[in-house]
């Protein structure tokens, strides 16, 4: 079954979508099989592209909004809320 | 059910291996710290920077040396900084074209980390590669 699931996530103080985080962000993107996209300052990336979601810009505060089509896309979405939350920089 | 559970976690932590060669020894230790910081300790990234004595060009023992310690069973990706390592490179791979030490024409900053990163998945040697080589289109501006 196809599912389809959308959540908006904001960095927390202090983390930016800079390397590391953006990094750890697509990596755990890349564990699920669904499709996910992340849209942020008007732009979209493929959040399992290290260097599209590195193209956002996304800084501190920012409002990201993450789709996920697939399967396990509820899952994908509380996962990647929670690394951006346990990020720290 | 759980031998096979405990397989699949095993094959997990293998991934691609990735040398960096670059006419600089720092530029290719630079490179290989961020792109191994991004993709997590799962990646042997192994750089090939300058020549034997540590000054600027490339050396085919290096690169040689490299692709031996990034190879993990699964493939080694090769990225190169400028046109003339690649002459490097060709030399090292001769005889050794079987596809699994693998030559990319990618950037080298933007194609490593991509690369890096996928890697960390434990994609196979193809995708590692259409990564680095997609990352001549990604704009960042």
């Amino acid at each position: 079954m196809l599912a389809s699931s959308e959540a908006t996530m904001t960095l927390p103080d202090g983390v930016a979508l800079h390397a590391r985080p953006a990094a750890l962000f697509v990596r755990t993107a890349m564990r699920f099989r669904s499709k996910i996209v992340v849209a942020a300052n008007g732009r979209e990336a493929d959040a399992k592209s290290i260097l599209s979601v590195l193209g956002l810009g996304a800084t501190a505060g920012t409002t990201l909004v993450v789709r996920a089509d697939g399967e396990d896309a509820a899952a994908a979405l509380d996962a990647l809320a929670e690394t951006l939350a346990g990020v720290v920089e | 059910m759980s031998f096979w559970t405990d397989d699949v976690t095993a094959r997990d932590v293998v991934a691609v291996g990735i040398v960096l060669v670059s006419h600089s020894p720092q530029l290719a230790a630079g490179l290989t710290l961020l792109a191994g910081q991004m993709a997590g300790p799962d990646v042997h990234i192994e750089p090939a920077g300058g020549d034997q004595d540590g000054g600027l060009g490339t050396s085919d023992e290096l690169v040689r040396a490299a692709i031996a310690r990034a190879d993990q069973g699964d493939g080694v990706l090769l990225l190169c900084d400028l046109g003339s390592a690649i002459l490097t490179v060709r030399e090292v791979l001769d005889g050794n074209g079987n596809g699994h030490i693998r030559l990319v024409d990618a950037p080298f900053v933007e194609g490593a980390v991509a690369a890096a990163v996928i890697a960390s998945s434990g994609a196979p040697l193809d995708e590692v590669a259409q990564a680095a080589e997609d990352a001549r289109d990604a704009r960042k501006l």
